[in-house]
């Protein structure tokens, strides 16, 4: 599914801004990546650093920092978490994210609650969809991919 | 994998003092960008606008122009900074030497404050940098 051109996958859940993805693992864990929108608006990303794992991340502080040659930021986080891993591979070569970005994931966490309650303030499927076509059709948003 | 991509950084406060205006446009956008980053890293980021910085606070100002030919506006770098959670302070005693009041101001500006606010800032900080 698309909007403006933008990947959207009904099966993982957002945050409200559309900015990440998450993905329950079978293991308790969450993969967290950036959305279409997100590694579009950025531009073509050149530096991906990742909180420690073992690092406590409340709700609100990053779970990792990206910086582009145009845009800066932080990859939020919506519930308490612990950083368990790091995608190596993006570490190493952030223009993954603009590539492949529901396959190349940024970090694993763990909830600090269960995942569920860490799950029910993100929004998936139809609903998600609505918000997430909306936000492209707001900001004009087209979706751009690959090596740039 | 290289250790260098962790961050491991404690939470610090940084207070950024931009001077640079529409004269030297090339210097206006990276203070954004580098207090976007230490945001995003979790310091406590203020930027403090004085001098002819204030110009850029200024309604339609930061919209009209931008660092290089071709690039983002620099009033989107203020909004990426925004984002990120950096507070914006603006210089009152600059302000009428630009002939600015405060119905001109762009809504991103947190606090119209006095220069000891900006000592304030600056005593209190963990680290200072100037543009």
């Amino acid at each position: 599914m698309e909007c403006n051109g933008c990947e959207f996958r009904p099966e993982l859940y957002y945050d409200d801004q559309y900015q990440i993805w998450a993905r329950r693992e079978e293991d308790g864990t969450l993969t967290i990546g950036m959305t279409d929108i997100s590694q579009t608006v950025a531009g073509k990303i050149l530096h991906v650093r990742v909180r420690r794992p073992g690092t406590l991340r409340p709700i609100g502080k990053p779970v990792a920092t990206i910086e582009s040659g145009k845009w800066a930021g932080p990859v939020p986080n919506v519930f308490d978490c612990v950083i368990e891993d790091a995608n190596h591979d993006v570490l190493d070569d952030p223009n993954l994210l603009n590539i492949e970005p529901y396959e190349a994931w940024i970090a694993r966490v763990r909830p600090s609650g269960s995942v569920d309650e860490a799950l029910s303030v993100m929004v998936t499927g139809d609903a998600a969809q609505v918000g997430y076509c909306e936000r492209t059709r707001r900001e004009d948003i087209h979706c751009e991919r690959g090596a740039r | 994998m290289a250790d260098h991509h962790y961050l491991d950084n404690e939470e610090k406060s940084v207070v950024i003092v931009m001077t640079s205006g529409p004269s030297t446009a090339h210097r206006c956008a990276t203070p954004f960008y580098i207090g976007a980053i230490l945001a995003s890293m979790e310091a406590e980021v203020s930027i403090f606008f004085t001098m002819e910085a204030v110009k850029l606070a200024q309604k339609g100002v930061a919209e009209s122009f931008a660092a290089m030919e071709g690039g983002k506006t620099i009033i989107e770098f203020i909004r990426d900074a925004k984002a990120a959670g950096v507070k914006l302070y603006l210089c009152k005693p600059a302000m009428p030497g630009y002939k600015l009041t405060e119905s001109d101001i762009i809504e991103e500006v947190d606090e119209i404050a006095n220069a000891s606010k900006m000592a304030d800032l600056i005593l209190a900080c963990d680290k200072s940098m100037f543009f």
